[in-house]
């Protein structure tokens, strides 16, 4: 008689794979390898978990955490998981929001997609430097609040942010667009030498901006009678 | 050749029939794409010279949406379908189903046949079938199964045909279609209702002549099937008139049927696409439940299951009758038929999951109880194929949860069957215990 199970074969030792085994896998071997990378750029730039943030470090950091991604195949999902990973002590050892923050505008500017939309409502961390060189045709679109530095060296790039944001938004950037709902902290737009910073809030201050627009709530604030482009 | 070259002069029949002649809703969906169940099962049907019942209410295009089909598919002019259907009715004879005695020679003392268009040609439409009286329905038993025409001591056979039969919902006028016939159906389709909508705009444009008509086509293909030749040579001169009507076709309406040797290499095409191990599976299990009994060995339509039986929960409880070989012939026809149509590489359970229902709807005798308890619930398809359709899904669930189990003990199956000292499966279906009698694991009860 002929064998009615022999299709059945090379059934043995199979093992069943739904989809979602293999997605949950990719993602958190993904999740891995950028967790890899930020401590990769911590060990090199916070030995003593002291990081100072001045223009050199920033640049030196931001190189270094390129380097770290090399390689690496991500989505913006993969970005914005990683950001809840710096809310949870067993995934990050120890956070510090300057690094951070220069780590993930990297994952952004290097990411694939041309938007990203990050959303960060229930996170607890606020980061620092977010959206920091976001080059042309990138959109980065964060939900939620932001730290101090946000859009530093923007570089034509359209940052959105569904929050408010601290001190120093769009320092030194130098074109492109910053868009805030609701408010921003002193020194906003310091040392801007292009570009438009627009916000639906409050401004508390402006830093020594040097060219640029900047509107709060829709009134144009530099440039104008009161504050004029300043000259390093 | 290029891949999907059939399937896409395939596509163009189905849009031409549905944007001009059949006018109706999509209401199948696979694999994303939506279709009109009564044109696609009908252009399957044709192409893997299937037998098809389409039920619904008077007037809503049964018949024309099988005379279409085959028209175009099989390039035969609409008037050459027409005067080959057999319409069913009491009166209905042998003699004009498939043949009668040649009059002229009968007067010269010789016994030759005159076949019936309708034994000829490979389009068959049967209309009204559940109008021919239950005695009489046993004359077209063979012919609906293997294309075998018997008449006086002479026989026809039909190398390549498709039958298409048409039965109104149950009537004064109309008869139960006996078991052994509505088996030999692979497929039961309903033609629905178009909507109130697309209804108004059916008929707005008013023709003088239908244009799957072609009178000159139609005369010669007349005088061909009612000359003296044997049949292989008159279906050869056919094949030469339907050339030409399907060049006038593809000419003025823009759309291409398959002549014989195209329907032979689709035909092939389909019958080498392979089932995946989940299609396979899934359809044993399915089988299982349509046949197994565990007091009896198998399920009979004479034999009753008892109550209190540990498989009270699969459908082998719900149903009177066993799945017929016909059944699974069915599946993997049309199965194989849809991944061709939809240029996949294997059949596979969206395949199975959408063809099956058809294949069962009409095969099933439910047991009252069950069916007293399904009735009042709310559907959109006939009883009969919503019964179908939720079985399947049933049997569906289970094999979800039992999957990696089953494949498992089909694989231990195939270890024991070839020889290896190997214990096969226990499990919670009908599938397990058949497997143990395969491998000879289960003694069965001794008559």
């Amino acid at each position: 008689m002929k064998n009615p199970f022999e299709s059945f074969h090379q059934v043995g030792g199979r093992k069943r794979e739904i989809p979602l085994d293999k997605i949950l896998q990719s993602k958190e071997e993904t999740l891995s390898k950028i967790l890899n990378g930020y401590e990769h750029l911590l060990k090199n730039e916070a030995k003593d978990l002291v990081w100072l943030m001045q223009y050199s470090t920033v640049i030196k950091a931001y190189s270094i955490a390129e380097k770290g991604l090399e390689g690496i195949e991500y989505t913006a999902e993969d970005i914005e998981e990683f950001c809840y990973a710096l809310d949870r002590s067993d995934q990050i050892p120890y956070l510090i929001t300057g690094p951070a923050g220069v780590y993930i505008s990297a994952l952004c500017n290097y990411a694939k997609e041309e938007e990203i939309t990050l959303h960060l409502r229930d996170l607890n961390v606020k980061v620092n430097l977010t959206g920091y060189r976001l080059p042309p045709n990138k959109k980065l679109i964060v939900e939620g609040n932001v730290g101090d530095f946000t859009g530093i060296g923007l570089d034509g790039g359209e940052l959105i942010i569904e929050g408010s944001g601290k001190n120093y938004t769009g320092a030194g950037m130098k074109r492109g667009k910053i868009i805030v709902r609701h408010n921003l902290g002193f020194n906003t737009g310091h040392g801007m030498t292009g570009g438009e910073i627009i916000v639906g809030g409050r401004i508390k201050g402006l830093g020594k901006i040097v060219g640029g627009k900047i509107f709060e709530r829709e009134h144009l604030v530099f440039p104008n009678e009161g504050v004029k482009p300043f000259y390093f | 050749m290029k891949d999907g070259y059939y399937q896409e002069r395939i596509r163009g029949v189905y849009d031409y029939i549905s944007n001009n002649l059949y006018l109706n809703r999509p209401d199948i969906e696979v694999k994303g794409e939506h279709f009109n169940s009564a044109i696609m099962f009908g252009l399957l049907t044709c192409l893997n010279g299937g037998k098809e019942l389409i039920i619904g209410e008077p007037g809503l295009g049964k018949t024309t949406s099988a005379e279409y089909v085959g028209s175009i598919l099989y390039r035969y002019p609409l008037g050459v379908i027409w005067g080959s259907e057999v319409s069913g009715h009491p009166e209905q004879t042998e003699e004009k189903i498939i043949g009668r005695p040649d009059l002229g020679e009968l007067n010269q003392g010789k016994e030759k046949v005159v076949w019936s268009n309708f034994a000829q040609i490979p389009v068959k439409v049967v209309d009204e079938i559940n109008r021919l009286p239950e005695t009489k329905q046993s004359m077209i038993l063979n012919g609906v199964d293997r294309g075998n025409w018997e008449y006086l001591n002479e026989i026809l056979i039909n190398d390549e045909y498709c039958l298409f039969a048409t039965a109104n919902y149950q009537d004064r006028g109309t008869n139960t279609i006996i078991a052994p016939l509505i088996d030999r159906f692979d497929f039961l389709v309903e033609s629905r209702h178009p909507g109130p909508n697309i209804a108004f705009t059916i008929g707005k444009e008013a023709r003088l002549n239908h244009p799957l008509r072609h009178p000159q086509s139609e005369k010669e293909l007349h005088q061909v099937l009612r000359g003296n030749k044997p049949h292989e040579e008159k279906m050869a001169l056919a094949e030469e008139i339907c050339d030409l009507y399907g060049e006038y076709m593809k000419e003025n309406l823009g759309v291409e049927g398959l002549n014989k040797e195209e329907r032979r290499k689709v035909k092939e095409e389909m019958m080498g696409i392979s089932f995946d191990l989940d299609a396979n599976a899934f359809v044993r299990m399915v089988l299982a439940e349509l046949s197994f009994c565990h007091r009896y060995g198998q399920k009979r339509s004479v034999e009753a299951c008892e109550e209190g039986c540990h498989y009270t929960g699969y459908l082998c409880h719900h149903i009177k009758n066993c799945a017929s070989n016909r059944l699974p012939i069915s599946v993997r026809n049309y199965s194989q038929a849809l991944a061709w149509f939809l240029e996949d590489d294997e059949v596979d359970l969206e395949h199975i999951r959408l063809a099956i229902p058809y294949t069962l709807a009409h095969r099933i005798q439910w047991k009252d109880s069950y069916l007293s308890k399904k009735e009042g619930e709310g559907r959109n398809d006939p009883f009969q194929i919503y019964l179908a359709k939720e079985a399947t899904e049933e049997i569906f669930q289970r094999y979800n949860e039992q999957r990696e189990y089953l494949l498992e003990a089909l694989a231990v199956g195939n270890k024991a069957f070839i020889g290896e000292e190997i214990s096969p499966l226990d499990g919670d279906h009908p599938i397990y215990e058949e497997i143990k009698k395969d491998i000879g694991a289960k003694d069965e009860k001794s008559l």
